[in-house]
């Protein structure tokens, strides 16, 4: 299983390509969809990476702000629904 | 703001109180628009059946007269019978010349139906487009969530049963830009009929459409002049009844009329019903405060915020469909 460290810079460094944002502006806390980062394509794909790259099912109802909102948020979602 | 200059907010706030002035000043604007600003003989307006190109129609009929109207249905295989019968009572009503365009062949020459098809199938392998039906939309609200809502895809199998799927990001933007073709070949109808005739192309949008995104861009989005993109969904219900607009195009759910089945707009994309979202939009747009919103809307302040936050992301997640191209000098 890969350290939390790990999950969250994958899914800062999709992020940032993603929708083309310096890496340094999306942080742990930074609120992803608040702060306007990612739109519903951007949610949809993000649902896509982290399914495809952590092996997990995110179900519709887990699709929350509290498993979705920041990378600490996602990282904490992907690590519940691996163990 | 001069916030002592704002009218408090009530429910009555957005009603139109003298439906025939508005009526008569839009008229002199487009009247002015059409001959002096563009310089063109008349108006060419796509007619789908619904309420918001019936009320520009009537609009425009009224300014410059029915004999300088060419008004255009443009059905493809998907569209409900309904919408032409309706947009040609209503050209009756006025008075205008019609022409009938099945755009099907050209979208098929686009491919448009198999490009969507071959991306529902890789969702749904049983999927037969001649037998089974398809839409897609939000299934659930996320009005209250800082989350953008996720879309789904759905089928109608023979016995009507349903079946729904998140949609993944590919085939998610292969089927919106698949059924984009749609509205872009009506644009290119209307413009290829406006330069025949020497007229004007005049679009169909109302403001939540324009402001929140919900249209396709250099599609219905095309036009030379918008004359109700300022206006909301309850003041286009008030001009239509002022207007004499046929009780059944006014009693008409507003649906996409895009997929082969049948889909609400408030379905696909707005999630609230017009009368609340037209008083939401206008607190929203006007600064209301939230507690003074809460107590006429019967919501609590927190999800006046909330709503109030969605309207704010969707407004700018889409300000690239509203934006001019690009130009460096």
């Amino acid at each position: 299983m890969i350290e939390t460290a790990e999950i969250k810079d994958k899914i800062r460094k999709f992020i940032a390509e993603t929708s083309f944002v310096p890496e340094e502006k999306v942080q742990d806390e930074t609120l992803i969809f608040v702060d306007g980062i990612f739109d519903s394509m951007g949610f949809l794909s993000l649902i896509n990476f982290i399914e495809d790259h952590f092996q997990i099912k995110a179900e519709d109802s887990e699709l929350l702000e509290e498993n979705f909102e920041s990378v600490d948020a996602i990282a904490n979602f992907i690590a519940k629904k691996q163990n | 703001m001069n916030h002592s200059s704002k009218k408090p907010f009530s429910k009555d706030i957005l009603k139109i109180d003298s439906p025939h002035l508005l009526v008569d000043e839009l008229g002199r604007k487009l009247k002015n628009d059409i001959y002096g600003t563009l310089r063109r003989k008349g108006a060419v307006i796509g007619l789908s059946g619904g309420i918001d190109s019936s009320v520009t129609c009537a609009l425009t009929a009224k300014a410059i007269g029915p004999e300088n109207i060419l008004g255009l249905m443009m059905p493809e295989k998907d569209s409900s019978p309904e919408s032409e019968i309706l947009a040609r009572k209503l050209a009756d009503g006025l008075g205008l010349k019609t022409i009938v365009e099945n755009i099907s062949p050209a979208l098929e020459g686009f491919k448009c139906y198999e490009r969507r098809d071959t991306a529902t199938k890789n969702i749904f392998p049983e999927f037969d487009p001649v037998r089974h039906k398809m839409k897609i939309g939000i299934k659930d609200s996320g009005l209250y969530s800082n989350l953008p809502p996720v879309f789904h895809i759905t089928i109608i199998i023979e016995n009507g049963q349903e079946i729904t799927k998140r949609l993944p990001p590919d085939e998610f933007r292969t089927i919106m830009a698949a059924s984009d073709f749609k509205q872009r070949s009506r644009m290119s109808m209307l413009y290829y009929h406006a330069e025949r005739l020497h007229y004007t192309v005049v679009g169909t949008p109302n403001k939540h459409e324009e402001r929140q995104g919900f249209f396709v861009k250099y599609g219905d989005g095309g036009a030379d002049i918008m004359p109700i993109a300022h206006l909301y969904k309850t003041q286009v219900y008030q001009i239509a009844e002022y207007l004499k607009v046929p009780k059944e195009i006014i009693e008409r759910t507003p649906t996409t009329d895009t997929y082969s089945a049948e889909q609400t707009q408030e379905e696909f994309f707005f999630q609230l019903p017009f009368e609340e979202m037209d008083l939401l939009w206008y607190a929203y747009e006007n600064n209301y405060d939230t507690g003074d919103v809460s107590k006429v809307m019967d919501r609590s302040a927190d999800e006046i915020s909330k709503i109030f936050a969605n309207f704010k992301r969707k407004q700018s997640t889409t300000d690239y469909l509203r934006m001019a191209p690009i130009k460096y000098i």
